[in-house]
């Protein structure tokens, strides 16, 4: 018994193979498009099941049909898939972590998600991570493109006052909806509240914000909640109909699809200077 | 059938089920691992029988993710039985057992606080350490709390145990308010129970209370038995009551603790298994209390074998298979009781 557990307590996991690793799992949305769009799809060994998802998903329909779709981060189906490289999220635990190394498999851990800069890296480092490197530049140089050309026509647009509202929840600084907002040329009223992370937001509070517009989830019922709210029915963005029901694709697109979303935005916000809901495909 | 004779089978029947349904939550799971392939893989391991059938997948499998997993849903049900029949012989009620401590409420607000702080994704054991320092937080408060005015008597013990919960689930609460929409699956996971994503430091961890804890409490069945007669029986036997009784407490609270620091909430198993057991084994502690901790490791392997297998978007919560058990019982033996009242 004495030697089974000093057996156990003193196994190593199997060494990592060397070169770009040639089964990638991914077990988030993000990395799931992104992963869609950079490697071949004989390299793509399992996404989320959130990845045929047409209202969750940018790249629904356009997954490898060999790629397995994993019901839940079930940790010996994925052994049993025999990865060479795991994409996990950045708030996936650190004790499954540890798991997931201590079977032998190596992880890439996706991170700084929350602003564009930090989505740009990410994709650069997932690129590098996969191998893929050249891949990863392609979706950044359109990622820029689309932003640049975003911030070309906003210029010297004033800024709606745009509070997101997850009923009761809102995106304050440090927020992937907050960076959203101010990307598509609004200012996030949940920053400017001091307010940090997404946090329930209290409706007098909501009130007295006065926001210029509403952005909510399509289809979530925020936008119905919000008209039979007491107080935030009474809004002025909410009386004259400046409700924005983005769809969750592109709310919660957390990938090079990001900058799209700001086009969309910034459509339904200035749609003045951005007439079209999608960027123009001229740009690379 | 004397009722010796009854006590030796329902013993061998545990000590033959133990082993058995460790090793069918061992074989089967999202990959089925050949029982016969588990058993010659742990004598390869032992350097006996050649080398394991199974391939290295399945080696990994078994050894780095499933056996911890089954070692340690053995150990908390082991933990919160022996914890509920200690707890129902000194509040001589059948229907006691670990959620009147106090400590659970105190867990939860530690793993919250680390979730939400973050610590959870950074930091390896940071939720269950932080759940562990919660428990044992909530028992020495409810310690000092109740030695305040003196020397407390076992409701007083209760009441104040009930208050600290109180305050321990408002802070909960904050703090589930607060967190974090990504970060609020990790703590709802946590507070249904599960054992997803435990390793052999959650074992260690586990196994450092458990093991301990549960041997003295073994040893202090005599005590607990003189105890259940009543507390002018017991003084009048010589026993310190007081000394026994914080001493029961607090080895319950210090398994009871770390328990639910690794397996988050695991309702019911330390009333069905102890409850269902007296009348088998008889209510004597020698007897009732090693065999209430092997039939709560059944119970919880059988529990957390059924999470993992039932559900395939996500793995059912280990406390939530143990309440949908544990209930209907708990309302049998409720109406059973007053049948008798």
């Amino acid at each position: 018994m004495g030697s089974l557990v000093l057996s156990l307590l003193l196994a190593a996991p199997a060494a990592p193979p060397a070169g770009p690793p040639l089964r990638v799992a991914s077990l988030n949305l993000t990395a799931d498009e992104l992963l869609v769009e950079m490697l071949p799809a004989d390299r793509l060994v399992a996404v989320t099941r959130w990845a045929d998802d047409a209202s969750m998903s940018n790249v629904a329909g356009r997954v490898p049909a060999a790629a397995v779709r994993l019901p839940r981060a079930d940790l010996e189906r994925i052994i049993a898939l025999r990865p060479d490289l795991v994409v996990v999220s950045e708030y996936t635990d650190a004790d499954f972590l540890r798991l997931v190394e201590k079977s032998g498999l190596r992880y890439h851990r996706m991170s700084g998600l929350d602003t564009f800069p930090g989505i740009r890296a990410a994709v650069v480092d997932l690129g590098r991570a996969v191998g893929t490197p050249d891949a990863a530049a392609r979706l950044t140089a359109r990622f820029d493109a689309v932003l640049a050309e975003l911030g070309r026509r906003l210029e010297g647009s004033p800024r709606p006052r745009v509070l997101y509202w997850g009923d009761p929840h809102t995106a304050g600084a440090g927020t992937a909806i907050g960076s959203l907002v101010e990307a598509a040329g609004a200012t996030n009223v949940g920053r400017e509240m001091g307010l940090r992370g997404i946090v329930p937001l209290a409706g007098e509070k909501a009130f007295s914000a006065e926001p210029d517009a509403f952005l909510v989830t399509e289809g979530s019922g925020a936008s119905v909640a919000l008209r039979r709210h007491p107080l935030l029915s009474r809004t002025r963005a909410v009386r004259e109909g400046r409700v924005v029901e983005m769809p969750n694709r592109l709310l919660v697109a957390l990938s090079d699809r990001a900058a799209d979303a700001a086009w969309w935005l910034a459509s339904r916000l200035h749609p003045a200077r951005v007439p079209h809901a999608a960027p123009p495909p001229t740009l690379p | 059938m004397s009722e010796r004779n009854r006590r030796r089978l329902v013993f061998a029947a545990l000590a033959v089920s133990l082993p058995l349904v460790l090793l069918a939550a061992l074989s089967l799971g999202s990959v089925a691992l050949p029982a016969a392939s588990v058993v010659r893989s742990g004598l390869a391991r032992l350097g006996a029988f050649g080398p394991s059938p199974l391939p290295e997948m399945g080696e990994v499998i078994l050894w780095s993710v499933r056996l911890p997993r089954v070692l340690i849903a053995a150990l908390v049900g082991g933990g919160l039985a022996v914890v509920g029949a200690a707890l129902q012989s000194l509040f001589r009620n059948p229907l006691a057992d670990a959620g009147l401590l106090g400590v659970g409420p105190g867990a939860a607000l530690g793993a919250v606080l680390a979730v939400n702080l973050g610590w959870a994704q950074q930091r390896f054991l940071a939720m269950p350490l932080a759940a562990c320092a919660g428990a044992l937080l909530a028992l020495l408060l409810i310690y000092a709390i109740a030695h305040a005015g003196g020397r407390p008597t076992l409701s007083g013990l209760l009441l104040t145990g009930l208050a600290v919960s109180a305050l321990a689930a408002a802070g909960t609460s904050v703090l589930l308010v607060a967190v974090e929409e990504f970060r609020v699956r990790t703590v709802l996971f946590w507070l249904a129970g599960g054992l997803e994503g435990r390793g052999y430091e959650h074992l260690a961890l586990a196994a450092a209370f458990v093991l301990p804890g549960t041997l003295v409490l073994l040893l202090l069945a005599r005590p607990l038995d003189v105890l259940s007669l009543g507390e002018e029986e017991a003084t009048a036997l010589s026993l310190p009551v007081h000394g026994v009784r914080i001493l029961v407490f607090g080895l319950c609270a210090l398994v009871a603790g770390p328990v639910t620091a690794v397996a988050g909430a695991v309702p019911f198993v330390g009333l069905v298994a102890p409850h269902a057991l007296r009348a088998l084994v008889g209510p004597l502690g020698r007897h009732l209390l090693p065999a209430s901790f092997l039939a709560g490791a059944v119970l919880v392997v059988v529990a957390d074998l059924a999470a993992r297998s039932f559900g395939q978007y996500v793995e059912l919560p280990l406390g939530s298979v143990t309440a949908f058990v544990g209930a209907p019982y708990f309302l049998l033996a409720l109406r059973g009781q007053e049948g008798r009242g």
